[in-house]
């Protein structure tokens, strides 16, 4: 497993057709959804809440099944009955999801055991990514001991420890206070810059997303469908205060505006 | 004005206080209760026995070797049939618990278990068992099964299922995810499934083995009721809850301890 | 579209979404005890066929001597309830209060915890003889102690904030009373009678058996002495039909319409 894992670390790209997903079978919550992620890319999925952004998510790891529509990861169809050899993903999720009776090595230890990865490489990654995250000194620490941002980092950790084609992320950072948030973006942005990892980053706030992605796909309110995709052509690294980000910022609530109506978040 | 002074003197009350507190409780409640059954005596006339016939007959029966016999054959009989059950209910509740299917399939089943009386239970299993000591353990662990299982597949049901959706995407599969992510949440939920299906068991021994058998501690107490011997009703059944609420606390407590250390 | 199962599903009451499948799954269910009881009619001397069991029941139900032992039983039942959840109630009371006398009810609620019912039942048959006092002392005896645990769990879980706010808006005691501690027991009281309602079914069938004359218990007992089977069987079916019946059409939509501000679908905690 960790070969192929090695294999298509670098050759994750996505490929989302045509993509219905309903929550129960009757309410829809995506519609007719294409998306394009090129490898090493980081892109964004901007929706009001609500909208079935998450649900996208969802249906790209392979936890839901769509109606219609297909997606391919690395030219793996996802959810398919090969599912078992298609690459690992890493998902981080709003709420960190991390065993609080498991230690934070022993946490991502049980997902790359999962994985097959042996046991020497396990202990390597988890120093490795554990300092990545500038966490390293928590390796036997229980997770209620921690602050919600070094959650956070855990299950950043977590996620790309296993050294995934793709880390999806689920609004990561909404949980958390402004001052820690603004903290996690700035140092998630230098890591990929370092990594190389295609993500799809999920989120509410425009500004996130012009801070963080290189491409922008804006969708409607649920049911949820492409209403836009903006590039940000923004040189790197950016910076949160940037006055052009807040003039791309006001273009897009422009745009989204009257789609969004007026539950949507400027 | 008022809180503050409450809160100070519940300061400062200390532990010790509180111990001779209950020591008194128990001198009162134990002095009250010796009385109400005195006074019981006196108005019956003698009928209902007196504490000192009572206490005769306890230590009476408790250095009689036999009786202690009849106590482990019961006792013996509790632990297969908690055991028993305790097995059955529990896997029969993970599998409630995680399936929406088969919570419907057995929901009727339980409902109506749970609502059978434990005679009808032991009467049936005679009839169509037999009267061998096992038909009244099998009617024993059947009507033990349903409260094991609501016990269970409620704790089952009660666990995050975040951590199920983290499992499915991190592809655990399905022997890690039962024991490493819900095996852990269902903890509690095991232990009192576990105490409760103990409990009942040796309240229910009692009803089969007056029901049924010659042996074991109901079937003498039935004896020593139908000779009219209520001293040693008394005193065997007396003698007989000790000795079960002293294993139940010898055993579960440690095990509590133990199982749930990484809670506190 | 939604009609038909889902339809359905909702004149039945259940909550969550039942689908069809559910119910089908259900009726499996049932379908299998039935299979299970038609195949011991054929295996053993003893079981009654169900064809047998069932057209006897209409015969069964017009005879009008059946219906005073089914109201003994069931005016057994709601008698012994009421005195333990009322019992339990003043037990859960003091308890939570503390104290000397606290204490003192906490013991003897421990106590009477760990009671045998065959116990309670022989005991109160040596007391009372075969009187009505008996069952009503069994029933009470077992029940009451579980009521008060509940309770207690109850006055305890108190919502503490709820009660700063009070104290910050100066409520007078007996607002406090009914608007914010009363509600709050509400779910714990009906919880308590829940479980001790089917409890005190069952506990008032084993009184009925050892200690009186009257009551379905003592018909069932007196059918099976008499090897009169079917007859057993059909007091065992109109037993269950009324406790189920009472515990599904009574209880459960008299707590649901109760419970009704804490969102729909939430009962009381078990």
């Amino acid at each position: 497993m960790s070969a192929v894992a090695e294999e298509t670390a670098g050759a994750g790209y996505i490929r989302v057709e045509g993509l219905s997903v309903s929550y129960d079978g009757v309410t829809p919550a995506v519609t007719d959804l294409d998306m394009e992620v090129r490898k090493g890319e980081f892109v964004a999925v901007l929706g009001p809440s609500g909208c079935g952004k998450s649900t996208l998510l969802h249906v790209m790891s392979g936890v839901m099944r769509p109606q219609a529509g297909r997606i391919e990861i690395g030219g793996h169809a996802v959810g398919g009955s090969a599912a078992a050899d298609s690459p690992p993903i890493g998902y981080v999720f709003q709420d960190h999801r991390l065993l609080s009776w498991r230690t934070v090595g022993q946490n991502i230890a049980i997902v790359l055991q999962a994985a097959g990865v042996s046991a020497e490489e396990i202990n390597e990654r988890i120093d490795r990514y554990l300092e990545m995250l500038h966490i390293d000194g928590f390796r036997d620490t229980w997770p209620m001991r921690l602050s919600g941002g070094q959650r956070q980092r855990v299950s950043i950790a977590r996620a790309l420890a296993l050294q995934p084609a793709v880390v999806l992320m689920d609004e990561p950072f909404s949980t958390l206070d402004e001052v820690t948030a603004r903290l996690m973006r700035q140092q998630l942005a230098e890591l990929w810059q370092e990594s190389g990892h295609t993500i799809v980053f999920v989120t509410h706030s425009i500004r996130e997303a012009l801070f963080l992605a290189d491409r922008i796909y804006i969708l409607t309110k649920g049911p949820a469908r492409v209403f836009d995709v903006a590039e940000v052509p923004i040189e790197r690294p950016r910076r949160y205060e940037d006055p052009k980000l807040t003039e791309l910022e006001g273009e897009i609530v422009d745009r989204v505006l009257g789609v969004w109506g007026i539950g949507g978040k400027p | 004005m008022a809180l503050t002074e409450r809160l100070e003197t519940a300061r400062v009350e200390p532990a010790s206080r509180d111990r001779v507190r209950r020591a008194q409780a128990f001198v009162v409640a134990s002095l009250i209760a010796l009385g109400i059954w005195q006074l019981a005596t006196l108005i019956s006339d003698g009928w209902v026995p007196s504490l000192a016939r009572i206490f005769t007959a306890f230590i009476e029966d408790a250095t009689t070797l036999e009786v202690w016999g009849q106590i482990w054959i019961t006792f013996r009989r509790i632990l297969i049939s908690f055991s028993a059950a305790t097995a059955i209910g529990v896997v029969l509740g993970v599998a409630m618990g995680l399936s929406r299917r088969i919570t419907a399939f057995f929901r009727p089943i339980i409902v109506m278990g749970l609502a059978v009386p434990d005679p009808v239970y032991i009467i049936v299993a005679i009839l169509v068992l037999g009267t061998e000591e096992s038909s009244g353990l099998i009617a024993l662990v059947i009507a033990l099964v349903p409260f094991v299982v609501n016990i269970v597949a409620g704790g089952v049901r009660a666990r995050d299922e975040g951590l199920d959706e983290m499992s499915t995407v991190y592809r655990l599969g399905r022997r890690r995810y039962i024991i490493d992510v819900v095996g852990r949440q269902v903890a509690p939920a095991l232990l009192a499934a576990t105490r409760t299906s103990f409990a009942f068991a040796w309240k229910l021994i009692v009803l089969v083995e007056a029901m049924t058998q010659p042996e074991g501690i109901g079937a003498q107490i039935y004896y020593s009721f139908r000779l009219l011997r209520p001293d040693h009703m008394i005193s065997l059944a007396l003698l007989f809850i000790l000795v079960l609420r002293l294993v139940e606390g010898l055993a579960f407590a440690p095990l509590e301890r133990k199982l749930l250390g990484w809670m506190r | 579209m939604t009609e038909g199962p889902k339809g359905l599903a909702r004149a039945l009451r259940m909550r969550g979404g039942a689908s069809w499948l559910d119910l089908v799954l259900g009726a499996a269910g049932l379908g299998s005890l039935v299979l299970l009881w038609w195949v011991g009619s054929r295996t053993t001397t003893f079981v009654p066929g169900i064809g047998e069991v069932f057209s006897a029941l209409p015969q069964f139900l017009t005879q009008e001597e059946i219906w005073p032992d089914v109201l003994a039983t069931v005016r057994r039942v709601f008698g012994a309830l009421a005195i333990a959840m009322v019992a339990g109630f003043l037990a859960a009371y003091v308890m939570h209060r503390g104290g000397l006398w606290g204490m003192v009810v906490e013991r003897y609620v421990s106590i009477m915890l760990g009671i045998p019912s065959t116990i309670a039942a022989l005991l109160a048959l040596f007391i009372f003889k075969r009187s009505e006092v008996g069952v009503y002392f069994v029933v009470s005896i077992i029940t009451f102690p579980f009521v008060a645990l509940t309770l207690l769990q109850g006055l305890r879980a108190a919502d503490r904030r709820l009660d700063e706010m009070a104290a910050a808006y100066r409520l007078p005691t007996m607002a406090h009373a009914r608007h914010v501690a009363a509600p709050h027991l509400i779910p714990y009281t009906f919880a308590a009678l829940r479980n001790e309602y089917a409890h005190a079914w069952k506990v008032v069938v084993l009184a009925e058996l050892f200690a009186v004359n009257t009551g379905m218990g003592a018909r069932f007992a007196r059918a099976f002495d008499r090897f009169l089977l079917v007859d057993a069987m059909l007091w065992l079916i109109v037993f269950m039909v009324i406790l189920l019946g009472t515990e599904y059409l009574l209880l459960l939509p008299a707590e649901r319409r109760v419970l009704r501000w804490r969102g729909s679908g939430k009962e009381a905690p078990a």
